[in-house]
């Protein structure tokens, strides 16, 4: 056993710290670290990561790749979350960039790899449907072939940052007739600037409108943005969804809010001294701490068992576990913020340092954790089936 | 940076599983403390001949000088069984007493013994209706002799000789050598919630010689000791805890009830889900510290009591948790002694009161200086969490 990183390690290390803290801007990692991040931040940020090769590591070598070891790979995780660079655009990423580079053909791939890796293309996620969502495989938006076209009917929701979108990856029904909901499923490239769409935003639990639903009529694509076989898109889906594994707990977010809190907890008042000597919050922060040991210990063995590159099934105890460890300290954040978390809006900021303001409006927004990406209930599912056989 | 066992230590493992196995094959832990000795014969013999016994006392004593992975690896396959063999609290936490503390003399004496499987000793710290934490109540006369309560002692009734700790007349802690079969011991013999043997020893002017010399710091080496045996009871949980989800598993496919096997059940799968993670989580924090600790006595910077306060509180958080589930999800069987995943349960929650128990480590981590800055598990790479 070894907790020691080895002088390449740290020298790997540093190397990133350069980038994250000394290339991407000061103000952008302070909003992002506040949840306020901005679209252009995400930009800015993402554009500069992929000049200097950190936007896509996890991609394969010949479109932007590393080959990093699983130690680096973690290493790039945590001390992107911990300098609070923002997380380059899942969408694209993690889930239609591998999507493409692994069955897309060789002209989708030149025209979209390099621009989905620079984010000069924005994409959204057009998975989930009003009456499809754990059951994703149950969605109605069909696409029907005509001629060299498919004509896109339905309505997909839920889309995050669907606002910005530039261009949707659709998981829509090709074949109505086929025996199985699996089968007859297709993954398609809509570019939304294509008429017949309507893009409606949804504002959330915490007054934020970070999610959209779209309703498509006759909506018509090219057969050329078919991503691989036509039927074959639950089979690319699956891929996509157990693909969210890098970073997926998300530890170097929760040591970064960590420090932040027990900072600021030092100067925050309470009826017998300051909030940092108060053994009830102190005992909550002691819980928190080991989740995280715990949680990173578990992530180092998982990346280093799955060299692969095949997501683990203990990927799904990580997004059950990390998700909720994460909303618990988010919790504490406003507990620790107390009253003054319930008024926002005025720019002012009273206590719990920075995050004050946004500590009661963060803990409603971040209740999705637990919800999307498969909801942590449905990996409950997986982990029973695949781990336990049960 | 790695945290997995290597060919050696995972071979160490499977022999101790396999020796352990069959002895326990028939009664499990009920046989064996049920038996006078309060573990089986024949399983301690096989440990002794294996080296087990000898693991953590260095090869210039006739030991195997092995560091806390292997210590891991084997109490891990011990409580795969819930084994009831004192490995640990006979034999390896003496050993580090009396490595960190004794004389040249006792340790040349004392370690061979202990190493061959000889003898075991038990350590009487604890104290009735006294906290872990304060110093001691029995005290120790000029003379060296030692007068009051120790409760409870586990493993006392078979034990050769006691390290009990007192304070002398200058008030200092010190840990003192006593023969069990010293003039002025009355023993009164009962269980722990585990059924281990476990007794409250009274020593009145009992004949003791004090463990190290008089200026050697006894309260440092106690420290570290009981640091050490609170990091590795943790492999032992990992071990129960692992085997109570296992049983739990097999138990709800097996199980029918409404014409249907238990599995049928989303409710339950849910739980038996969550006692999965709970023990995965727990194992990822137990075999963090092991590695701590074996880069502490690498030279590493590594605060050993702080390390082994926040695994300790973490693992019996888990280990209760677990061991309440997995009593649940078996229903009336599991509440049974003559149930296996019964003796499991309460081996984790005895678990969860040894060394001073979860509470007061939790009260000395939540106490800590090293709380408020943010956990992380790789040792050099704790600095520059900056947003
Ligand atoms: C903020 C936010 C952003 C999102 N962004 C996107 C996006 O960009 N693109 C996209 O496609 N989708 C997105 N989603 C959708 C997300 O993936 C779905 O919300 C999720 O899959 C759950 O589906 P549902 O909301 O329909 O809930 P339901 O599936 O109706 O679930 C309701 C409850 O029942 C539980 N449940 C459901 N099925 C089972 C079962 N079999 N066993 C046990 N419990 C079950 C769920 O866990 C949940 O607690 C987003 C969601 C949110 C909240």
């Amino acid at each position: 056993m070894d907790l020691e990183l080895s002088k390449e390690d740290l020298a790997f290390r540093d190397g990133l710290r350069e980038v994250f803290l000394g290339a991407v801007p000061e103000d952008v990692r302070r909003r992002t670290a506040l949840g306020e991040t901005t679209r252009e931040d995400i930009v800015t940020s993402q554009r500069i990561l992929n000049e200097h090769g950190l936007a896509v590591p996890h991609w394969p070598q010949e479109w932007g790749g590393r080959g990093w070891s699983p130690t680096q790979s973690h290493l790039y995780s945590s001390e992107l979350q911990r300098a609070g660079v923002p997380q380059p655009l899942a969408f694209n990423v993690s889930m239609v960039g591998p999507i493409i580079a692994e069955f897309g053909s060789e002209e989708q791939k030149r025209t979209f790899l390099p621009a989905t890796a620079n984010l000069d293309i924005w994409w959204s996620q057009g998975f989930s449907e009003p009456e499809a969502g754990s059951d994703l495989a149950g969605l109605r938006t069909t696409a029907r072939r005509d001629g060299d076209q498919y004509v896109l009917n339905g309505q997909k929701t839920w889309t995050t940052l669907g606002q910005y979108g530039d261009w949707m990856f659709v998981l829509a029904r090709t074949d109505p007739d086929a025996p199985r909901k699996q089968q007859g499923l297709s993954f398609l490239l809509l570019d939304l600037n294509t008429p017949g769409i309507e893009r409606r935003p949804i504002k959330l639990i915490d007054g934020s409108a970070e999610v959209n639903e779209f309703f498509f009529d006759e909506v018509r694509i090219p057969a050329e943005n078919l991503v691989g076989e036509e039927n074959k898109g639950w089979s690319y889906a699956k891929f996509l969804l157990g693909n969210e594994r890098n970073g997926i707990a998300q530890v170097g977010t929760g040591q970064r809010i960590y420090a932040d809190l027990a900072a600021a907890s030092g100067a925050i008042p309470t009826e017998d001294g300051l909030l940092g000597h108060d053994p009830q919050f102190r005992t909550a922060l002691h819980t928190a701490k080991t989740t995280l040991l715990a949680l990173e210990a578990t992530q180092l063995r998982v990346t280093a068992a799955s060299e692969n590159g095949k997501a683990s099934p203990v990927s799904s105890l990580l997004k059950m576990e990390g998700t909720q460890a994460l909303q618990e300290l988010i919790k504490l954040r406003m507990r620790a913020a107390g009253s003054d978390g319930m008024l926002t809006g005025t720019g002012e900021q009273v206590r719990a340092g920075d995050a004050a303001s946004v500590a009661a409006t963060q803990y409603l927004n971040q209740r999705k954790l637990s919800i999307f990406g498969g909801s942590n209930e449905i990996q409950r599912g997986v982990i029973a089936k695949t781990i336990l056989g049960l | 940076m790695n945290l997995e066992l290597n060919e050696d230590q995972r071979l160490l493992f499977e022999t101790v599983d396999q020796a352990v196995g069959r002895g326990y094959a028939n009664g499990g832990r009920a046989g064996a403390t049920g038996t006078e000795l309060g573990w089986s014969d024949q399983v301690w013999q096989t440990l002794g001949e294996l080296g087990l016994t000898g693991l953590t006392v260095s090869a210039d004593h006739d030991g195997a000088g092995a560091g806390p992975v292997e210590v891991y690896a084997s109490l891990e396959a011990m409580g795969k069984h819930a084994a009831a063999e004192p490995l640990l609290d006979g034999v390896f936490l003496p050993s580090w007493l009396i490595a960190g503390l004794g004389t040249d003399d006792q340790v040349k004496q004392l370690l061979p013994v202990l190493a061959a499987g000889g003898a075991t000793i038990a350590v009487a710290h604890a104290e009735p209706g006294r906290p872990w934490g304060l110093a001691p109540t029995v005290t120790a006369a000029a003379d060296g002799s030692l007068t009051g309560v120790k409760s409870p002692v586990r493993g006392a009734d078979q034990a050769d000789k006691f390290l009990v700790t007192a304070v002398d007349d200058a008030g200092e802690t010190g840990v003192y050598l006593v023969e069990a079969t010293a003039e002025g011991i009355t023993r009164a013999d009962g269980r722990a919630a585990d059924w281990g043997h476990t007794s409250q020893v009274e020593f009145v002017g009992t004949p003791a010689t004090r463990l190290g010399s008089a200026e050697a710091d006894a309260a440092a080496a106690l420290r570290s000791a009981f640091a050490r045996a609170r990091v590795a009871v943790t492999g032992e949980a990992i071990g129960l805890m692992e085997t109570g989800l296992a049983m739990t598993v097999e138990y709800l496919k097996t199980r029918k009830q409404f014409g249907v096997p238990l599995a049928t059940f989303q409710v339950l799968v849910h739980r038996a889900v969550d006692v999965y993670a709970r023990v995965e989580l727990a194992r990822s924090m137990a075999l963090w510290a092991t590695a701590a600790v074996e880069a502490h006595d690498n030279g590493g910077e590594v605060d050993l009591a702080a390390t082994a306060d926040d695994a300790f509180v973490f693992v019996c958080d888990a280990a209760t948790a677990v061991a309440e589930e997995i009593i649940q999800l078996h229903g009336g069987i599991g509440m049974t002694y003559e149930s296996e995943v019964a003796h499991h349960a309460a081996r984790l929650i005895a678990i969860t009161e040894s060394f001073g128990g979860v509470s007061s480590a939790r009260r000395r981590a939540v106490a800590s200086e090293s709380l408020l800055r943010a956990p992380s598990a790789l040792l050099n790479n704790a600095d520059a969490v900056t947003a």
